[in-house]
């Protein structure tokens, strides 16, 4: 019994040196400032021109990349890489002067000619770029010299310098745009540094800048996917700020607390219930209207929005010179709606389906719609779904009765003439006045053709638009330049600054922490695997189990390929965002291997596997075994960490209550743990953050900063997740235990052993222990893998980057090729697991070493 | 309640907790608390009070109304998840005992293949392929039963496939499958639900967790996850929310398994500790 043990002991000792060597020493504060802001959604990929993905544009925009104009945050076009420009009487010819000395972070200069390849390669055919339509229009880019280009137009085009300002137009290089997705390289004052996948994108000061350069040495746009958990980092200081704050009932809390700033803002963001304007009832405008009357926006921006956001009754922007106000077009009156539905043939009202993608604004309100639609005889089922489906379903297929969406492009009124859209609504009428206003430069002349649009979308009712989303700002009092309003797509960080720089440093050099980690845990497993192989395992039954293990693995690898293989959602279509043309979607599919039939595809896979290729994720366009090896390095330490809490818990509370067995003390121990082990994981993470994090900065409340910041920084991100996890494991573990003990206790050997003159702890320790531990591994085997990928739940609430939320990402972003390998990894690792448990019982209990199993 | 007598008090106790949640959740599926699930928004996020027990929500619906309703829910999926585990895992563990060989192989085999997928995973896929919702809940949760019931109702099966009734039984003649199911299915029903408080517990726990993370139940349907996944930006506003629907999830799951604990001792004479 002695001999295995020790041999085992030394080697977790040798591994665990090993990890704390390896670990770097804590990173220095940078100087100049850093902050961090929270985006709720991770950016698909960094490629601005190949996305309209708002989460790329807000990272990138006027920040790593700039167009020959830009936005200004009051919504005017002033310019950027041009430094001026002419207008032809005519208004078909644009000449930009271009600024010079203009250099890409990485050397390359900036020209004429880079200018007019960025814009060739957008309206090219099969360019995948968003604004590929709107570029339509445009004749000839002609290069006249160096810092010369001339863009001519077919037809007027009255907004094309506010196109040529987005965040799909922006300046690329020929000699690094095919690698924007993943190594974007702009000409702005800040360059790109790190993406730490499902954590955070790390952005520089570009010391070559061209123009004033940024005041901030740093900025982390950390992924905070849930508002709780961005208020709790907000709180305990993980993040600095949000540009716009997804809880908007903690504003006004926070706005009360001198350490923040809260800043209402708006958005070019029109909230609306789309209408499938194409199906039966909704293609009645009697139908349509109804509903009009029947939703108090009032009401819903009182509740779901507490009180931001302004009311609009057309598709407009209320902050915008040319708005007129239509909310009064129809007025909330439920009994007008009832009599409006009798009237439209629907005298008893009708039933609807109501489609709601994630964003909490959506969710929100489509709770307190359906409410309303209700007393007015509208029944509506609400489905809430992912982005991925969203798009599939509603944009795509326009499979929907109703859904509520915010349209945050600004000037996109244009969206009602598009002839598949998904409103499913065709007016000549509006596209004749569209395309007068888009001839038509004098201002007079387009207010009038604006307000025009405004009241024909009003008179038709083609949606219910609700509410502007609003754009709630939270930040440091300390942090200044932020922008208030948010005209475009984009956080611009370029002018912000700290009153006392240096005073957050979240600056981290780059490491090799993860594959240290993993090194020293497979190390671990091979010494244990070749300890108990060599000493007392049968090599016939160990065939036999191998045999069997890679049969159940191939059974998995089916199970996931079809389970996997039949979600609903395109991941293309994912990928390529709202405004993508299909051959562009279809160009990328074909990229992705999506068009071959599944067979092939499954056998594909297969082999990439067996070469111990994971493949390459969709959306990050790297190696799944990468990202794996990158999450693993925070999923695995955390179960340990749990797994080592639960141990801690479970023996003292097992021998403390053996020791009593039969009396009040043990009851009272093993009611203890029952409690305990009924306490939801996720709950008490919950009451944790609250009261060790928010209450008291003793632990981060979310997050995880890397093992390159040191191990102390790592662990205090680690140790609540961790207790919340290990609390209702080590209960369970000490009524196995327990149990175990119990029994132990009663055999012969435990009574000799008395006999012999042992003290009663004696024998405990010694004697009923080590054959309790039996059943206790089995135990503990089971709870390692549910730990290292059931910690899914925990890891939301604590916002970890583990493995467990890389799953349900990439589930959402429909990155099939990483869910699959990273499923079959998981079932992998708990059949390898216990498998290793069968191994170790041969090397606790001496008993077991001829056959090998229990 | 003279069936009560001789049973410890804890579980005595933790059968008049349960008897209390079937009566809410029956409450509420009567309609009877319907008005405190109406959107008041003028009355939202009132503390617990006389006329609000456990408080409001943001959209000034009654808290304790909710959790009623979550009990419903709450226990719904469960129940159903296990009775999925039943009716796939006991017909599959008695095939296995009762067939042996291949049969046997076949299905330690699949209960193997369902025991490497780890539970919340497979709800994750499942919430992902089927569109979340309380019956993908059943499902998933179900599908995490099937194995359990299976393991036990066959070890079980076989130990007792050595006593003499069932010997008798063979010698008069009955095929293997005629004695699994006429004299080894009742004398296993006690191990059944024993084992099925558990998986009840189990599932209540997991119900909770997939609705935390948005693919259990649909709103409008109340449900304890959900409510406390929503109440985390309010903890310090309004503590209420997260703290009531944590209660009743943690009370439900401590009866349960205070109740499994009861029965299992009284099943097994070894079992009085």
């Amino acid at each position: 019994m002695s001999h295995a043990p020790r041999a085992w002991r030394a080697a977790l000792g040798a591994a665990l040196a090993l990890a704390l060597l390896a670990a770097p020493p804590p990173a220095r504060a940078a100087a100049g400032g850093s902050i961090t802001i929270g985006i709720p959604l991770e950016p698909p990929n960094l490629d601005p021109s190949a996305t309209s993905a708002e989460a790329t544009h807000d990272v990138l925009y006027a920040n790593v990349f700039e167009g020959l104009t830009r936005i200004a945050e009051d919504g005017r076009v002033v310019p950027a890489l041009a430094r001026d420009w002419t207008i032809s009487a005519d208004g078909l010819r644009y000449r930009f002067h271009l600024r010079p000395g203009v250099r890409f972070h990485d050397g390359a200069p900036f020209s004429a000619a880079e200018a007019r390849w960025t814009l060739e390669r957008a309206r090219a055919s099969g360019s995948r770029n968003p604004l590929h339509d709107l570029l339509q229009p445009v004749r000839a880019i002609r290069v006249i010299d160096e810092l010369t280009l001339d863009l001519e137009l077919e037809r007027p085009v009255a907004e094309i310098l506010t196109y040529l300002g987005w965040g799909n137009l922006v300046m690329l290089s020929p000699a690094s745009a095919a690698h924007a997705a993943t190594a974007p390289i702009g000409t702005g004052p800040f360059r790109f540094r790190e993406w730490r996948k499902g954590d955070a994108i790390v952005l520089e000061r570009n010391p070559d800048y061209w123009g004033a350069p940024a005041l901030l040495e740093s900025v982390r746009f950390r992924i905070v996917p849930d508002a709780a958990t961005g208020r709790a980092a907000l709180l305990a200081g993980d993040v600095d700020a949000f540009s716009n704050f997804t809880a908007p009932e903690n504003l006004a809390e926070l706005g009360r607390d001198p350490r923040f700033t809260v800043v209402v803002g708006s958005t070019e963001g029109e909230t609306l219930l789309a209408i499938n304007n194409a199906r039966p009832p909704l293609d009645d405008l009697r139908v349509r209207r109804a509903l009009a009357h029947a939703v108090d926006r009032r009401a819903i921006i009182a509740g779901a929005m507490y009180g931001y956001g302004e009311p609009i009754g057309s598709h407009f922007p209320p902050h915008d010179p040319d708005y007129v106000d239509l909310t009064g077009r129809y007025p909330y009156d439920p009994a007008r709606a009832r009599a409006l539905l009798a009237e439209a043939g629907y005298p008893r009202g009708l039933e609807l389906t109501l489609r709601l993608p994630p964003p909490y604004y959506a969710r929100r309100s489509g709770e307190i719609v359906v409410s309303q639609l209700a007393a007015a005889g509208v029944r509506v089922r609400i489905e809430n779904i992912e982005w991925a489906q969203w798009l599939e379903q509603v944009f795509k297929n326009h499979d929907y009765d109703l859904t509520i969406v915010s349209h945050t492009e600004p000037m996109d009124y244009d969206i009602y003439a598009r002839p598949s859209y998904y409103f499913g609504y065709h007016d000549a009428r509006y596209a004749a006045r569209l395309e007068s206003l888009s001839r038509t430069r004098a201002p007079a002349e387009r207010h009038r053709l604006l307000v025009e649009l405004q009241q024909q979308l009003a008179e038709d009712c083609v949606n219910v638009w609700l509410f502007e989303l609003p754009k709630l700002g939270v930040w440091r009092h300390d942090l200044h330049g932020l922008w208030h309003e948010a005209p475009v797509q984009g956080i611009d960080v370029t002018r912000a600054y700290l009153d006392a720089p240096a005073s957050a440093g979240h600056a981290r050099p780059g490491g090799r922490a993860p594959a240290v980690v993993l090194g020293t845990v497979a190390l671990l497993a091979a010494l244990l695997a070749a300890l108990a192989l060599r000493r007392h395992v049968d090599a016939r039954y160990l065939a036999g189990r191998g045999a069997a293990l890679a049969l159940t693995l191939l059974a998995a690898s089916l199970v996931i390929f079809v389970l996997v293989d039949v979600l609903p959602g395109d991941p293309a279509a994912y990928m390529m965002g709202l405004n993508a043309s299909p051959a562009a979607v279809a160009a990328l599919r074909a990229d992705y291997g999506l068009d071959a039939p599944a067979w092939r595809q499954y056998l594909d896979w297969l082999g990439a596997l067996a070469h111990g290729d994971l493949g390459l994720s969709y959306t990050y366009r790297v190696p799944v075994a990468e990202l794996v090896a990158e999450r693993l390095s925070v999923s695995l330490p955390l179960a340990l960490l749990a797994l080592a809490l639960a141990t801690l818990i479970a023996v003292p509370l097992a021998l403390a209550a053996a020791r009593r067995a039969g009396q009040r003390l043990d009851a009272l121990l093993m009611g203890l743990a029952q409690a305990g082990l009924s306490i939801p994981n996720f709950w008490l993470g919950l009451l944790l953050i609250l009261g060790l994090a928010v209450e008291r900065h003793w632990f981060a409340a979310g997050g995880f900063p890397g093992w390159d910041a040191g191990l102390g920084p790592a662990l205090r991100a680690l140790a609540l997740p961790a207790v919340a996890l290990a609390v209702p494991q080590g209960c369970i573990l000490a009524r196995v235990l327990r149990r175990a003990l119990g029994e132990a206790l009663g055999e012969d050997y435990v009574r000799t052993a008395r006999a012999k003159g042992l003290t009663p702890d004696a024998a405990l320790v010694r004697h009923a222990l080590p054959n309790a531990l039996i059943p206790t591994l089995t135990v503990l085997g089971l709870q390692f893998s549910f730990l290292l990928a059931g910690a899914i739940i925990i890891e939301t609430v604590f916002a970890l980057p583990g493995l467990g939320r890389l799953i349900f990402q990439a589930t959402a972003q429909r990155d099939l090729i990483v869910v699959r390998s990273v499923v079959l990894l998981l079932v992998a690792s708990v059949v390898m697991v216990n498998f290793l448990v069968e191994l170790l019982y041969a090397v606790v209990d001496p008993r077991l070493r001829r056959t090998g199993a229990p | 309640m003279s069936a009560l007598r001789g049973w410890p008090v804890s579980v005595r106790l933790a059968a008049l907790v349960l008897l209390g949640y079937a009566l809410l959740a029956l409450a509420s599926l009567a309609g009877w608390l319907d008005h405190g699930l109406a959107l008041d928004v003028a009355a939202r996020l009132a503390p617990p009070s006389g006329r609000h027990w456990f408080g409001t929500d943001p959209l000034g619906r009654d808290v304790f109304a909710m959790v009623a309703a979550g009990a419903r829910t709450s226990l719904a999926v469960a129940l159903g998840a296990v009775l999925v585990g039943l009716a796939a895992g006991t017909p599959l563990g008695l095939l296995a005992a009762g067939r042996g060989g291949l049969t046997d192989e076949l299905v330690a085999r699949g209960n193997d293949l369902l025991f490497a997928f780890p539970a919340l995973l497979l709800a994750v896929l499942l919430s992902a392929a089927l569109g979340p919702g309380a019956l993908t809940a059943v499902v998933a949760i179900g599908v995490f039963n099937v194995p359990v019931f299976a393991r036990l109702v066959r070890g079980s099966a076989l130990s007792l496939m050595t006593r003499d009734f069932v010997r008798a039984a063979r010698l008069a003649g009955r095929g293997p499958l005629a004695i699994a199911f006429v004299h080894l299915l009742p004398n296993l029903a006690g191990l059944l639900l024993v084992q099925a408080a558990i998986q009840l517990a189990l599932g209540i726990s997991a119900e909770a967790g997939l609705s935390y993370v948005g693919l259990g139940a649909q709103p409008p349907a109340p449900s304890w996850g959900r409510m406390l996944n929503e109440a985390q930006t309010l903890v310090g506003v309004a503590p209420w929310l997260a703290v009531f629907p944590g209660l009743a999830l943690a009370l439900a799951v401590l009866a349960l398994g205070v109740l499994g604990d009861g029965l299992a001792a009284r099943l097994d004479p070894r079992g009085r500790r």
